[in-house]
């Protein structure tokens, strides 16, 4: 064996910038798991979920996050969520699988996604550059996720605060992504 | 609409020589040859002279503006907005719908295409609310600006109304400044508005009299808006000709601001109005003729008396602003009591019209109309609206007599000014039989370009409806579409230029191969390492003929990342693959591998690829890089469709893992570098199509699929995708010792070319299993997609086609994919059409030029010589059909 252990590489390099006040940054420590629930076993998981974690499954187009504030779950689809969660180890899967008690399918997406934080005053008048969901406060509350497309990029977009937003787009075009975010933050700065 | 500013560059247009003394002044006196038609009855011979001599000379003197020939230098955006309510337009109307939505709480967007809100109340001396009009507007817009949930959009044009609420606006946000700093020239939004109330206000329309072009004859209103909002003076010695009272405020505004009102002249036979002081008054009067070489000097009226006057303010009425209550073909109908147009009750979904817009040309009904509007969207989304009342104004006098031409006098009488469209030429149309409006429009270019009718239409189509003897609500109008005003294609286009065209997709192992100065090529949206030139290497068939000869000598590493990978889980995965594949997959063992064909529901071809078994419930399909995404749509639509009783869940990791192929005899050998020692890779321990979960240089998590795609010895490695980069780098410091080389597309495709293998020009959509050679493939033990109607009997003609390998008899000649299969002798022609080559690569182990095709009853005919007719490139070669297989045909080298 060789003497080469790998290196991880996050994929915009830990891409930060300032503009104006608002911030874009890439996220570089957030472990993203899919979590499938099983056909018929809707209430086991929802059981193995709240013992766990301590919170109930999102209902559509919201988050839950869990009571220690460490793991937010979004709804992704009607069998399907995400658990966020500040990890960098590419074994994040294993421990949800275990804590969840085989009661899901899990998969790791932590290197699918780019992530991206853009926080301040600008960023819902940035996002409105790319982003056609409403993004206003009455109609996506804080929590609320959707899933949408930005500059023909598929995307997620998690409301954190009032200013604060995490986008998910695919990681294989990142640096397309980032473009297209700090271009529309540039261009309202 | 230019807005001017200070350090704009303009230039006068259409004219030769300079403007005092312009020739093509003579076109005057050739106007009565110039008429509607002309062009078109004129310009006929030569026909080769339209394009290359007349056309240019006749643009050229058509007062169109110099394109640059640059590219567009601004950048521009684009952008989505939403409300419950849009008003177009900040005149009366539109603030006081804004106000009363606003201050019941709904979202609102109030948009006006000028750089300053208030519409006609900053051109108008009215009152609001015992107050004057422009001041009230000022307090309006404050308000509005201090509520949170109203946007005010100045500059802004909405310009299209579109399905289910969305309307198009165009925001200009620095053509008015002379540096733009690098921010984009326009916005164009998208608005998705739950209600839009249209009070976009009404448009005045001139007289056609005779040279009524002459520069000082303007509209009455733009006379009003020179001099009570910009308290400048249009002219020293002014005349009105009107057909309706509102004319008249002209003359009463002018004379309060001490401008001299020389005359009068208003077409109705009526008692005089108004009282203008110092004026003369004509009353059943009208303008006959102007005068002027380079602006109005005189007037001549109908009574034979001539007034001198260097301005000539002309009222004809006003026509409501009806072109977005048109977008969805709603008609607008004639009201004869204010001589216009007015919205048809067909309108689209979710929109009001208020005000001038709506033929409330009067400012008291302007003001509650829309306050009323306001009011009721408020209610009607749930909101409690405020009860204030409508802000108070009286009506002013409005009436007018319907009055659209002077026919007495000689010289041109204009009705499009900008498309140079007179009376005349309306007369001649009608006398040629273009007499319906659509082809009075074409024949005459009326209301066409940016105009688009909105000043000269109704004239115009009132004296075809004299001509006709119908009334002008059974002519009826054009139809307006979008764009209301002219849109910039770069606006449409917004960010989408050059490298921002569309989104593009990099390989972990990119930068690496940035470094090594690759080649790169787009497929679909990713950029991958075509090949990897060596200095000294001129030609790419170098690099890539030492690419494949370092593979099949020793190893070589290629980036597959591209290739879709779907995570498939569930107790009902393996029933499920069993489904979808045309083969079986219902007893493939945990830690093995199988080659699947995934067919259509028609039976034809769709995609092939490998799934991996990795647990009881989990398996890890490839697809091709090119189906991807459709894969994966087609699977999700047969688990959540077709099969929602399966316990099955999909997720895509094509982007989460980096993979690489490692092939080659020696491929092995550097793998055993790389894998943790407890992981046995040998062929005894990890057979071909073995796969497994393993970890690489100290436990990195890793997968290791025994698969060949060139026919060697090889494997795929995956890793997650933050490690590619490094895995890239390890792969090659393990390789040194055996000569690793990395490999692009081009060696990947050669050699999977010469192992026969098909790929995306094989798989076209077009071709059967039995096509490719793999009819045993579809099992008929079981029912999955497609099976049934492979059974067709057109897909299984004993005479059907068959991939097969060809090779050219001289081996010096070169061999193209694209070329059509004739049996020699026989003319190259439909009916003798035997195939086509698919594939050709240059086979560096052959030294020969060789390529895949279908061929008809391919398989019986091996040795045969065919003719391979490629008449783009004008070969024509005889080639000799051979077994697809160029390379190790019984599969020794990749079970080594």
């Amino acid at each position: 064996m060789l003497d080469l252990a790998l290196k991880a590489e996050p994929r915009l390099g830990g891409f930060q910038n300032n503009v104006g006040g608002t911030e874009l940054a890439e996220v570089t420590d957030l472990a993203i798991v899919s979590i499938a629930v099983p056909l018929d076993g809707e209430a086991a998981f929802d059981a193995a979920l709240s013992k766990a974690y301590g919170t109930e499954r999102p209902a559509p187009g919201q988050s839950a996050l869990s009571p220690d504030g460490q793991t937010r779950f979004l709804w992704t689809a009607p069998d399907q969520l995400f658990a966020l969660f500040e990890d960098t180890s590419p074994k994040a899967a294993d421990d949800v699988r275990e804590r969840l008690g085989g009661k899901a399918y899990v998969t790791l997406q932590s290197d699918n996604w780019v992530a991206l934080r853009l926080a301040g005053g600008m960023a819902r008048v940035a996002l409105e550059r790319i982003c056609p969901i409403d993004l206003h406060p009455s109609a996506f509350g804080e929590g609320h996720v959707a899933r949408t497309a930005m500059e023909h990029m598929g995307a997620f977009v998690l409301r954190e605060g009032i200013h604060s937003f995490l986008l998910l787009s695919a990681s294989s075009s990142a640096e397309s992504f980032l473009h297209a975010v700090e271009t529309s933050l540039k261009n309202v700065a | 609409m230019i807005e001017l500013f200070d350090g704009l560059c303009a230039r006068s247009q259409n004219h030769r020589g300079s403007l005092d003394v312009d020739l093509m002044a003579i076109n005057d006196y050739l106007s009565p040859f110039l008429s509607a038609g002309f062009y078109y009855k004129t310009f006929m011979w030569p026909k080769a002279f339209w394009e290359k001599v007349y056309e240019p000379l006749i643009r050229k003197s058509a007062g169109l503006g110099h394109a640059s020939m640059e590219p567009d230098p601004d950048p521009y955006d684009k952008g989505f907005l939403h409300a419950d309510l849009l008003v177009i337009g900040t005149g009366p109307s539109g603030r006081a719908a804004a106000l009363a939505g606003g201050r019941a709480g709904l979202r609102v967007i109030l948009a006006d295409e000028d750089f300053r809100a208030g519409g006609r109340l900053i051109a108008e001396t009215h009152d609001v609310d015992e107050r004057p009009g422009a001041s009230w507007a000022s307090a309006a817009v404050a308000e509005l600006d201090a509520l949170p949930n109203v946007r005010v959009m100045s500059r802004t044009t909405v310009y299209g109304v579109f399905d289910h609420g969305i309307y198009g606006a165009l925001e200009r946000r620095t053509d008015h400044l002379v540096d733009s700093v690098g921010k984009p020239r326009q916005v164009l939004w998208r608005i998705y508005a739950r209600r839009a109330v249209l009070a976009a206000g009404a448009i005045e329309r001139p007289i056609a009299f005779p040279n009524n072009d002459r520069p000082g004859v303007m509209l009455a209103g733009a006379v009003r808006a020179y001099v009570n909002r910009f308290a400048v003076a249009p002219g020293r010695r002014v005349v009105v000709f009107t057909n309706n009272d509102d004319g008249w405020r002209t003359a009463l505004d002018l004379g309060a601001r001490s401008v001299d009102v020389a005359a009068v002249i208003d077409t109705r036979n009526i008692d005089q109005p108004f009282e203008v002081e110092g004026a003369r008054v004509l009353m059943g009067g009208r303008v006959v003729d102007t005068s002027g070489r380079k602006g109005l000097d005189s007037v001549r009226l109908s009574d034979g008396r001539s007034i001198d006057a260097d301005c000539l303010a002309v009222s004809g009425g006003w026509s409501p602003n009806v072109h977005l209550t048109c977008h969805h073909r709603g008609r607008p109908v004639w009201r004869d009591d204010i001589a216009a147009f007015v919205p048809g009750g067909d309108l689209p979904q979710g929109l009001r019209v208020v005000g001038a817009a709506n033929g409330s040309l009067t400012l008291a009904a302007a003001l509650c109309e829309g306050s009323r509007a306001g009011k009721e969207i408020a209610a009607d989304l749930g909101r409690k609206a405020s009860a204030g009342s409508a802000p108070e104004a009286a009506d002013e006098a409005s009436s007018i007599t319907a009055f659209w031409h002077v026919r007495e006098g000689r010289g041109r009488a204009w009705l499009d000014l900008q498309n140079d469209v007179t009376v005349k030429d309306v007369k001649l149309a009608f006398q040629e039989g273009f007499s319906a409006v659509e082809h009075l429009k074409r024949y005459t270019t009326l209301g066409m370009a940016t105009d688009q009718g909105k000043t000269a239409n109704v004239a115009a189509l009132a004296i075809m409806a004299e001509l006709t003897g119908k009334s002008i609500a059974e002519t009826g109008t054009t139809i307006f579409r979008p764009p209301y005003t002219p849109v910039p294609i770069g606006a449409l286009a917004g960010r989408a230029r050059g490298k921002e065209f569309r989104p593009y997709r990099l390989t972990p192992s990119h930068r690496w191969a940035e470094e090594q100065g690759a080649v790169f090529v787009e497929t679909g949206m990713w950029l991958r390492a075509q090949w990897f030139p060596k200095p000294g290497e001129t030609h790419w068939r170098e690099s890539v003929d030492r690419e494949v000869a370092l593979t099949r000598g020793s190893v070589g590493v290629c980036d597959v990342t591209t290739l879709g990978k779907i995570d498939i889980q569930g107790r009902d995965a393996a029933e499920f693959l069993n489904k979808v594949y045309a083969n079986g997959f219902a007893k493939l063992a945990v830690g093995k591998v199988r080659y699947g064909l995934m067919l259509r529901e028609d039976g034809m071809a769709m995609d092939d690829g490998t799934t991996a078994r990795l647990g009881e419930h989990h398996y890890v399909m490839t697809t091709t890089t090119a189906n991807a995404g459709s894969v994966f749509r087609h699977l999700e639509f047969c688990r959540q469709c077709l099969w929602p009783d399966l316990d099955v869940h999909l997720i895509s990791t094509t982007d989460g893992w980096a993979q690489f192929a490692v092939a080659g005899p020696n491929s092995r050998k550097l793998l055993q570098k790389l894998v943790d020692p407890e992981h046995d890779i040998s062929n005894e321990a990890f057979p071909f199509m073995a796969c497994a979960e393993f970890s690489v240089l100290g436990g990195t998590p890793a997968r290791l699929f025994r698969i060949s795609f060139s026919g060697e010895l090889a494997y795929e490695i995956a890793v997650p995708a933050r490690y590619g980069d490094a895995m890239m780098r390890a792969l090659m410091a393990a390789g040194e010792e055996f000569e690793v080389t990395p490999y692009g597309t081009e060696a990947l495709g050669v050699m999977r070319i010469e192992k026969g293998h098909a790929a995306g020009n094989e798989l076209n959509g077009t071709s059967t299993a039995q096509d490719l050679g793999l009819g045993r493939m579809v099992s008929k033990a079981k029912d999955c997609i497609g099976n049934v109607l492979s059974e067709r009997p057109a897909l299984n003609r004993e005479d059907g086609f068959r991939l097969m390998g060809f090779k050219p008899v001289d081996p010096s000649q070169i061999v193209a994919a694209g070329a059509h299969l004739f049996a020699r002798g026989k003319t190259a022609s439909m009916e003798n059409d035997e195939g086509w080559l698919t594939s050709a690569a240059f086979s560096p182990e052959l030294k020969s030029s060789i390529a895949l095709g279908f061929i008809k009853r391919g398989q019986e005919r091996l040795g045969e010589v065919v003719v391979a007719n490629d008449p783009v490139r004008g070969r024509r070669i005889d080639v000799e059909i051979v077994s697809p297989h160029f390379v190790d045909p019984e599969g020794e080298r990749l079970r080594a």
